[in-house]
């Protein structure tokens, strides 16, 4: 049985609800098209209901650490093929064991979740850095980024509460999403994005580029001169929407 | 001389802050309070540069005057090089600039000595108080202290910054007179003492009223030069341990000797500076800290300069046989600290871990243990997983790291992000 839902953490929710109650094992949950799977078993559509997928998340919140918690929500958005089953037998597991869970570290329906739980916390976690904004004409800050994961819904609260008083967007241009921030009401909201052509930017970007990118090439240190080590640090599909790098 | 830029000011004087060691922007949590910004508990790269460094910080120097003639330092007095000064609102601008589009996490700012200590301690002062009171910002500050100023403008500086710091530079009063003949001992460990003294006493007070402003919430930090001078490591690490205990400092960074200056007090330099006693330095250091290891565990006097091809770590459980191998099953977390390869999160680790059931050597190898180098010291379930006992006569040599291997030069980064390093060393610009 494959159980295929509409990609978000709530129809997630909502299928493994549906695969407790009938008590059975799925194959697969995915949100593809089964044919990019190369898998040929029967597949039900789950769809989306937010009152099971509350119940079940107050279950899990009740009965996981709240370590456990962390870890489903960062490795639900990683974008490794698969993840939703290896998710799902974390989750049997936990709601099976209950207390004794945070200590199940070695456990082997244990470690692949965590695994993609700290790939994705270290790339939220660098973008916190890598993620540049350009003020457009208007004053909105706007910021491109290419992630690995779907981490936008992870740093939003990030840069909500950092930058509190500024309009801004951040956008994921490979995958058309974005989130965007309003001062105003003091809340971040996620939304499909697309941009067509140059964004027209204010007076002041052009003298802060220039400047960023004087500073920038001043700090390297000429005899310490090491690509190799700022290659391992930065990797190159980083650079694409950093100033320094964009000349 | 034409007026210069405020594009060609900034080269300038980024370039004779940078290489300053602490760029870690690490250690506060200031929230925002209406406004703009907050620092990060654990800290952020924004980029690296093409040596590899992370910038964390808009670095710079308030100016690259100085009335002073340190002899490692770029800046002083003799030397003919070009001076600028930026106005304190200049510095604040820049810092705003970088910051709203998320290329900094905050400001560290350095200085020379301009018209005497007071003086620049109220410039330094004032640019801060810009940031915090005109722009509102609550992100990461980091100030120099200018030794020899009076000790009620540091109480002032403290208030406003999330760190500040006094480099000590040289580890000996004696090094102090012969290199830095304008800055005495007293001059240094004077503001030192007062922000030890003013962070234990506002903590006290804030837990009594939350009113009272917080002083340096990152704590203070300082940066010994290794090399420029004859002290051993065992001096260097001891008066590491003191600064730690007594004086409520967060963080010495070591800074490996590099001359930029010919003089005849320094030493000369033949080949590569140290690095790699700095980076031993770094790790006996972070023992210290995180590991629990007192100073005297880790020299003496019969011994006292760290092995250079061995982590001090490894030396010192080659002298410590008789406690190995340890049962990881059973040994309590102070003991997994102290084996090589076990790091401090996999010490954690493996003590959750074990409450769920006895741990074999293959789950040790998942939880993040390097095997390589921890096997020759533990048992899981009694099973012992090396081909030497840990006193087998060949077992330090597997531990040395071999010349060709690679050490990477950066500080022991276990928890903060940001901390990556420099591994050049500071011959700096500044106090
Ligand atoms: S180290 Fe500081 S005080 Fe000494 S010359 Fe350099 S800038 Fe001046």
């Amino acid at each position: 049985m494959i159980l295929r839902y509409d990609g978000t953490f709530a129809g997630f929710l909502s299928a493994v609800a549906l695969a407790r109650e009938r008590g059975i094992k799925p194959e697969a949950i995915t949100d593809r098209e089964p044919e990019q799977q190369g898998l040929f078993a029967a597949i039900e559509e789950v769809a989306t209901d937010r009152d099971r997928a509350e119940e079940l998340y107050r279950l899990i919140s009740r009965t996981l650490p709240s370590g456990a918690l962390q870890t489903l929500r960062y490795a639900f958005h990683s974008c490794e093929p698969g993840r939703e089953i290896l998710l799902f037998r974390y989750l049997e597991l936990g709601l099976a064991t209950g207390p004794r869970f945070g200590a199940m570290l070695a456990h082997e329906a244990v470690i692949p979740v965590w695994k993609l739980a700290r790939a994705v916390g270290r790339e939220a976690h660098r973008y916190k850095g890598l993620v540049r904004f350009q003020q457009l004409e208007g004053g909105v800050w706007y910021a491109a980024m290419e992630p690995d994961h779907r981490i936008l819904p992870l740093i939003a609260p990030h840069f909500a509460a950092r930058f509190a008083d500024q309009r801004w967007i951040i956008h994921d241009p490979r995958r058309g999403e974005a989130v965007v921030f309003d001062p105003a009401r003091r809340k971040w909201a996620e939304t499909s994005l697309e941009v067509t052509g140059p964004l027209p930017l204010s007076a002041g970007e052009e003298l802060f580029r220039d400047l960023w990118q004087r500073y920038f090439d001043r700090l390297a240190i000429a005899e310490r001169h090491n690509p190799k080590l700022q290659r391992q640090n930065l990797p190159l599909k980083h650079r694409g929407h950093l100033p320094e790098f964009e000349r | 001389m034409p007026e210069l830029t405020l594009a060609e000011k900034l080269e300038i004087l980024a370039d004779g802050a940078k290489y300053d060691v602490s760029c870690a922007s690490s250690g506060s949590s200031r929230r925002n309070k209406g406004g703009i910004g907050n620092a990060a508990q654990c800290g952020i790269c924004h980029s690296w540069t093409a040596d590899g460094r992370c910038v964390s910080l808009l670095k710079i120097l308030l100016t690259n005057a100085c009335i002073y003639d340190c002899a490692y330092c770029v800046n002083r007095r003799s030397n003919d090089t070009r001076r600028v000064i930026l106005t304190p609102a200049e510095v604040a601008e820049l810092t705003i600039g970088f910051y709203r589009r998320n290329a900094i996490e905050g400001l560290f700012l350095s200085t020379g000595v301009v018209k005497d200590p007071d003086h620049t301690m109220e410039l330094l002062i004032e640019a801060t108080r810009i940031l915090r009171e005109e722009h509102r910002f609550n992100g990461y500050i980091h100030v120099k202290v200018v030794p020899g100023a009076d000790l009620l403008l540091v109480d002032r500086l403290g208030r406003l910054a999330d760190r500040v710091s006094v480099n000590m530079e040289l580890p000996s009063r004696e090094s102090l007179k012969l290199l830095a003949p304008d800055k005495s001992r007293e001059a240094i460990v004077a503001p030192m003492k007062r922000v030890g003294e003013l962070i234990v006493q506002t903590k006290e007070e804030r837990k009594v009223s939350r009113k009272i402003p917080p002083f340096a919430p990152a704590g203070q930090s300082t940066q010994l030069i290794v090399g420029a001078s004859g002290e051993s490591d065992l001096q260097i690490v001891s008066l590491a341990a003191g600064l730690y205990g007594r004086l409520a400092m967060k963080r010495v960074y070591y800074s490996a000797f590099i001359p930029v200056n010919t003089d005849e007090r320094l030493p000369t330099v033949i080949g590569t500076p140290p690095l790699v006693r700095e980076h031993r330095l770094y790790q006996a250091d972070w023992l210290m800290r995180y590991y629990g290891f007192a100073a005297g565990e880790l020299l003496d006097e019969e011994r006292p300069n760290l092995d250079l091809a061995l982590d001090p770590k490894a030396g010192w459980a080659l002298r410590n046989l008789h406690l190995f191998p340890l049962e990881v099953n059973r040994a309590p977390l102070e003991l997994l600290l102290r084996v090589p390869g076990i790091g401090v999160r996999s010490a954690q680790r493996i003590v959750g871990a074990r409450r769920g059931g006895h741990l074999s050597l293959d789950d040790l190898a998942r939880l993040g243990v390097v095997m390589k180098r921890a096997r020759y010291f533990i048992t899981a379930r009694g099973r012992f997983g090396a081909d030497l006992a840990p006193d087998a006569a060949g077992l330090r040599l597997r531990l040395t790291e071999r010349a060709t291997a690679k050490i990477r030069w950066s500080q022991p980064s276990l928890f903060d992000a940001a901390t990556a390093i420099d591994i050049q060393s500071s011959i700096t610009g500044e106090l």
